[in-house]
């Protein structure tokens, strides 16, 4: 393992800035991921969120800033075998699950692990089973992913992702767009892999969750971070008035009944 | 071949004039027409898919020298009447051959047919690949590209398994198409099953009768390619997906 040591973080940005077209989308954010942290971001829609996770795998370019994945300058890179050696260390899932409908769940977990990383075809079925037991759905490896519903969909997603044994996985609103019903066995997936160390970057909207099992929680609005912090500071004492005003009407639509919500500053339990 | 005898006989009484049959070498010209008609299919169903798998690139391509001209040759293609590409390609163009050339003009008039039938489908499996291409999801290529994919596996493994299964239906569609217009060919003389009929009607004032035949031929011959497309839609389908 190259991890020199604990204070280099596994992922870096510093002063990201990118734009679509005439619209700036990210406008100077700095964050940094220790390896075997979970850190969530949070806030409004459009914020950029799911563009940032989107530059720490390559997958879109700013025209500004430095991004850094363990050694990797993700910015500098320019050919395609070295974007493919980045994305075999970072997994990514996404709000709408993106399984390969024309494959089942099986071959869905073990394609990238053959045709990528070239393992063998057994072991990385071995493997799969092993992950697909671990998301609880070992007995549906030969459905196909439009027989799922979405939260097993996203489950597999997750196994899909982790067949690839990266060193951290990025997760774009995997909840958005499940029914509340489901939003839970798919957290409780999360929950685990926070637990054994993966390192987690989580967009998310469930404020309860990113609160319980985040290292450092993030708020943006507009393409800057407006605030950082440990979740427990983030959530009962948010420092900026715009955290606060976010805070509250996030908080206010779907927990208030299960959290009366108490004035900044005198939470502390 | 007395069951030959029986079937002559038996449409004798319906008033029907199959004694062709019992002649062997009008009966040989007729069966020999049929195999020159299914080899034109088969022939020309393999050409018009490679046409049509490189024009669909080229129209995809995202390189305006490339997809421009493609495009162009595509509306030319579909808009003007095959039986004209045909006369066209054969008297025009093969004629410029041969004088170019001389006796040794490698194109028989069966290879037009198979050039032009060719061309001419596969412009409109080109259009149908480009839709299905069209309608595989952005998101499914990034979900690729984040696993490693590079483009050549991200094309092959998800992008076109995606695109021939939406774009299946109608290029099944254009198959059964091409079968029936193969029949073109008895324009410029090529021996086919048509042609063949021609050959006997005018000899013995039969047409109902060979009508008959060309019908029940062509009809099966649809119906086999139809069997086989929805055989394959059934193989590829994706649980979940349709019906």
């Amino acid at each position: 393992m190259p991890s020199n040591d604990s204070c280099a973080p596994l992922i870096a940005l510093r002063d990201l800035h990118l734009s679509f077209a005439d619209t700036r989308v990210l406008r100077g954010i700095d964050l940094d991921v220790q390896r075997g942290q979970a850190v969530s971001i949070i806030g409004p829609s459009g914020s950029g969120k799911s563009t940032l996770l989107r530059c720490i795998t390559g997958l879109l370019r700013p025209q500004r800033g430095q991004i850094r994945v363990g050694d990797t300058a993700v910015h500098e890179l320019r050919s395609d075998a070295e974007f493919i050696a980045l994305r075999k260390r970072v997994g990514f899932v996404f709000q709408q699950y993106n399984l390969f409908p024309h494959l089942s769940v099986l071959e869905n977990l073990t394609i990238a692990p053959c045709k990528v990383l070239g393992r063998e075809r057994r072991e990385a079925q071995d493997e799969a089973r092993r992950l697909l037991g671990k998301v609880r759905l070992e007995h549906k490896e030969h459905a196909y992913p439009g027989e799922l519903s979405g939260g097993q969909q996203q489950r597999v997603a997750i196994a899909r992702a982790l067949a690839m044994r990266p060193e951290l996985i990025l997760f774009d609103e995997v909840t958005s767009a499940l029914d509340p019903e489901t939003v839970g066995e798919v957290l409780r997936t999360i929950r685990e892999l926070i637990e054994e160390g993966m390192t987690c970057v989580l967009v998310t909207h469930e404020m309860r969750f990113a609160e319980e099992i985040s290292d450092a929680v993030y708020f943006t609005e507009h393409g800057v971070i407006v605030e950082h912090g440990s979740p427990r500071q983030l959530f009962n004492e948010p420092r900026s008035p715009r955290t606060r005003a976010f805070l509250q009407h996030a908080l206010g639509r779907g927990e208030r009944e299960r959290r009366p919500l108490v004035p900044a500053g005198a939470a502390a339990r | 071949m007395s069951w030959l005898d029986a079937f002559v006989q038996w449409t004798g009484w319906l008033g029907l004039d199959y004694r062709f049959l019992l002649d062997a070498y009008e009966r040989g010209s007729f069966v020999a027409g049929a195999w020159v008609t299914l080899q034109l299919c088969l022939c020309t169903m393999a050409g018009s898919l490679a046409v049509g798998v490189a024009l669909a690139a080229a129209l995809v391509s995202g390189r305006p020298w490339l997809a421009g001209p493609t495009r162009l040759f595509v509306e030319v293609t579909r808009n003007t009447p095959t039986l004209v590409q045909l006369y066209c390609a054969f008297l025009v163009l093969n004629m410029l051959i041969s004088e170019v050339i001389g006796g040794a003009n490698p194109f028989t008039p069966f290879a037009w047919v198979v050039i032009v039938i060719s061309l001419h489908k596969g412009v409109f499996h080109a259009e149908a690949l480009r839709a299905g291409i069209e309608a595989v999801p952005q998101v499914t290529l990034e979900a690729a590209t984040s696993l490693g994919f590079s483009r050549r596996q991200r094309l092959w493994r998800v992008e076109l398994p995606l695109a021939v299964r939406f774009a299946l239906p109608s290029l099944v569609n254009n198959l059964i198409e091409l079968v029936k217009m193969t029949a073109l060919a008895s324009a410029i003389a090529v021996g086919d099953i048509t042609y063949a009929s021609i050959l006997i009607w005018t000899q013995r004032d039969n047409v109902l009768e060979l009508m008959i035949l060309i019908l029940l031929f062509f009809g099966l011959l649809s119906f086999v390619v139809n069997c086989l497309g929805r055989g394959l839609e059934a193989r590829l389908r994706m649980p979940g997906y349709g019906h």
